[in-house]
């Protein structure tokens, strides 16, 4: 039972970065390979928060969020004045640039030694110790993002990402602000990956910059890709297959390195055969 | 005032010159016809006026006019709205979609409210041009035809009052040609200014009140229609076609 | 200090020129960025180790197999993913997204084969002799890799200049659609090009393999670099991704002079945002 619980806190942690991603990558249509290092800003934020600064988990969470934004913010506008492939490699930049800080600013995140002892939340008194309270928490931000970019998506702005998606040069000349759209809609994707970051710090206690590098921006954009592009129900459909799989591996009794490197390659294969035998993923709306 | 004046708008492509220090002028409320033999610059010059290419040196004005009533109500309108040759449309999203993105406020902040009239006003002009039943297909589902009626229906929809057509009769079946006609002296009725590309001169007497002839990037000859398409200047480079 | 860091730029820089001579390469006939490229080079050194190693092949014939192997390798993957993607017109970032995932297949793979420790090859074989010139020190290996650099580069431009395979290739990067008019096969001449791509790449891995030593993620770090020399020096010319090359091994080299060693990916990747931002087509102007 208490492995279930477990997979069910993954599963809605990593659902509210999936549900983020998707909104830049299969509405707005931008292939962003930076979303680990928000994952990251978002962890290291209530790790140094409450491991430096003593705050409590909410305090840090608003905190985080406007540190998020504002760095989103930044690289939102940066990354919206390239298109397609470059914005690919453009945004590669920018994850490993931000890795390169999370691994050498060593007097704030303490690099490679990572941060340990971040508590679970708390709020009016009430500990998030145990894990099922913990997994509703998780559950109730997941259901949060999804109901927030549900209605999101309902209107007029949600439908001009579409259109961005499609041929932004055509929207801007119907008059609409489409570097403004571009980067809301980026910044509304890193803050909610910067969520799933904060939830997950405190639910292993522990983080280092090896879980925020550049292969891990590969595992979202797989989630995203297989479980379909341009739906929200996709990105949950996508990350509940993609998280339960490799842990079905764990039952082979497979040592974990093993099982990390099968899991890769999962990942991998999976990404490959829908892009080639079925490019609108499981649920998706569009086409890659 | 004219609606649109350029001044030496000059463009350069690969050596080529696709738009030479051109001065024009385009009267208000008028269609004017844009023509010449294929690479004189007609679609440069459509796509530097709507902001699709940046012209090298010169520049252009779109004066507003005044008298016109326009709707006030929505601000960041574009001076002017057009069609493509090669039909540029969203084709994963829904026909009915296509024209609300024409019709929504587009002011950043009001992005995020749902105006409900929009989808009525929409399906309006849908049946305006004979789409009202594909209205929930994609865009990419419908026939060549249907496209650039669909592309007309942006026009339609929109609030400017230059309206830049470039080619909209290509490809069409005489039937179409004639829904399309209409939907351009609609057009002038409501009081827009058009400049319309065409290479049949048969619709450009029918249209046009003006036209004017591009060749090699210069204006060869500007004024009104008839008049203008028997100069003999005209006719010597269209000979050549 | 000077001379130590001008030949630290020039090994290093040799080492990018080799990544970014192959992947423009790889780039110019398949238009889009392959983003398991760097893995290729990596799949060189991998195999001249299993090839010494695990079969006790000589160093030479090693290198000579695993260089060739490599390129087939190339091949393989392009006509099993990325050919059927092609045919059906796929867009450029759908092969980016694809060939990320053919990137962490390999990755897993030569994991799970030859465990994420380091492995250098040749360890046997003692480092070579150490040369001092100026007060700036480099060993054999380091002296074969500039070489092989210089080689590869000047081999490609007399290929490309003076044989027939090499108008075909010129005729190619012009106008795919106009070669193929002409007569040309192109699918053919664009597997040869990934052949000599991916083998070159190999190379790049096998030198770094005697030289530092070999890991799985080194992959990534070869191919950024290349892209970066790519980008610098300008996706159409090979003399430009040579320059491009020396010139980011340098701006890296007298960058960790001031600051540590650890930035050296943030230099790089911080110089490819410069250029993305202010020089897209490169150094070279045309």
């Amino acid at each position: 039972m208490e492995y279930l619980i477990h997979i069910a806190i993954i599963i809605s942690i990593y659902s509210i970065l999936s549900l983020g991603l998707n909104l830049i990558l299969g509405y707005t249509g931008q292939l962003s390979l930076t979303h680990a290092a928000f994952f990251g800003i978002g962890a290291y934020a209530i790790a140094i928060g409450e491991t430096k600064f003593h705050l409590n988990f909410f305090l840090a969470l608003l905190i985080g969020i406007v540190v998020a934004g504002l760095l989103a913010i930044i690289i939102g506008i940066f990354l919206g004045r390239f298109r397609r492939d470059i914005y690919a490699l453009a945004s590669l930049g920018t994850n490993v640039i931000l890795f390169s800080i999370f691994l050498n600013w060593t007097n704030l995140t303490r690099g490679p030694l990572g941060i340990p002892g971040i508590r679970r939340p708390e709020i009016f008194g009430f500990i998030f110790q145990s894990n099922f309270s913990f997994l509703l928490l998780c559950a109730f931000f997941s259901y949060l993002t999804y109901t927030i970019l549900h209605r999101l998506l309902k209107t007029p702005f949600g439908l001009t990402l579409k259109a961005i998606r499609e041929d932004e040069d055509v929207l801007s000349s119907f008059g609409y602000k489409v570097k403004t759209i571009k980067t809301t809609a980026f910044v509304i994707s890193a803050i909610f990956t910067a969520i799933a970051g904060r939830l997950l710090a405190s639910y292993i206690t522990f983080i280092d910059p090896s879980t925020f590098d550049f292969n891990e921006s590969i595992y979202f954009l797989s989630v995203v890709i297989i479980g379909g592009l341009a739906d929200l129900r996709g990105s949950i459909l996508g990350t509940i297959i993609l998280v339960i799989l490799p842990e079905a591996l764990r039952f082979l009794g497979l040592p974990s390195d093993l099982a990390a490197n099968l899991r890769q390659i999962l990942y991998g294969l999976a990404l490959i055969m829908m892009i080639l035998f079925r490019p609108q993923g499981f649920l998706g709306k569009y086409k890659m | 005032m004219n609606a649109l004046t350029t001044t030496k708008l000059t463009k350069h492509f690969a050596g080529t010159k696709a738009l030479d220090e051109l001065c024009l002028e385009f009267e208000h409320r008028k269609i004017t016809g844009l023509i010449g033999p294929n690479g004189s610059g007609k679609t440069t010059l459509i796509n530097i006026i709507s902001n699709f290419l940046q012209a090298d040196s010169g520049e252009y004005t779109i004066h507003e006019d005044a008298k016109l009533n326009s709707d006030l109500s929505q601000t960041n309108q574009p001076k002017f709205s057009r069609t493509f040759q090669n039909v540029r449309l969203f084709d994963q999203m829904t026909v009915l979609d296509n024209i609300i993105l024409v019709l929504n406020d587009k002011n950043f902040t009001n992005l995020f409210v749902n105006d409900n009239r929009l989808e009525k006003k929409a399906t309006n002009i849908l049946k305006k041009i004979g789409l009202r039943e594909s209205a929930h297909k994609l865009a990419g589902e419908l026939s060549y035809g249907q496209r650039k009626l669909l592309e007309i229906g942006r026009v339609l929809a929109s609030n400017s009052q230059l309206i830049l057509l470039d080619e909209p009769f290509a490809g069409l079946f005489p039937q179409m040609i004639e829904t399309v006609k209409k939907h351009i002296n609609t057009l002038k009725l409501h009081g827009k200014t058009v400049i319309l590309i065409e290479h049949n001169i048969q619709l450009i007497r029918e249209l046009c009140d003006r036209v004017t002839v591009l060749n090699c990037g210069k204006s060869l000859a500007s004024g009104e229609t008839t008049t203008t398409l028997s100069q003999p200047e005209v006719l010597g480079a269209y000979l050549g076609k | 200090m000077f001379a130590q860091i001008l030949t630290n730029s020039l090994i290093a820089g040799s080492v990018y020129a080799i990544m970014a001579i192959s992947f423009s390469l790889v780039y110019s006939s398949t238009k889009f960025f392959n983003m398991a490229h760097g893995m290729i080079a990596v799949v060189g050194g991998y195999l001249v180790l299993t090839l010494t190693k695990l079969l006790g092949l000589g160093a030479i014939p090693s290198i000579i197999l695993g260089i060739i192997s490599t390129g087939l390798c190339g091949v393989i993957i392009h006509f099993i993913v990325f050919e059927p993607l092609k045919k059906r017109q796929s867009s450029s970032t759908t092969l980016l997204v694809a060939s990320l995932g053919v990137m962490i297949i390999i990755q897993a793979i030569i994991s799970i084969l030859f465990t994420s420790q380091f492995k250098t090859l040749g360890a046997n074989y003692n480092l070579g002799n150490i040369y001092t010139i100026a007060s700036a020190t480099f060993t054999e290996i380091n002296l074969v890799t500039i070489i092989s650099a210089l080689s590869i580069f000047a081999f490609l431009i007399i290929i490309f200049k003076y044989t027939r395979f090499g108008k075909i290739v010129r005729a190619l990067n012009d106008s795919e659609e106009v070669a193929t008019i002409v007569g040309i096969d192109t699918k053919k001449t664009i597997r040869y090009l990934i052949f000599i791509g991916s083998a070159i790449a190999g190379v790049a891995g096998i030198l770094t393999g005697y030289d530092t030593g070999l890991e799985p993620t080194m992959g990534m770090r070869l191919l950024l670099k290349g892209i970066v020399a790519t980008i610098i020096g300008g996706t159409n010319s090979l003399g430009g991704a040579l320059i491009g090359a020396y010139f980011l091994a340098s701006v890296e080299n007298f960058g960790i002079w001031k600051l540590s060693g650890e930035w050296k990916d943030a230099i790089a990747l911080g110089l490819l945002i410069i250029f993305l931002v202010f020089r897209p087509r490169g150094i070279i102007r045309k």
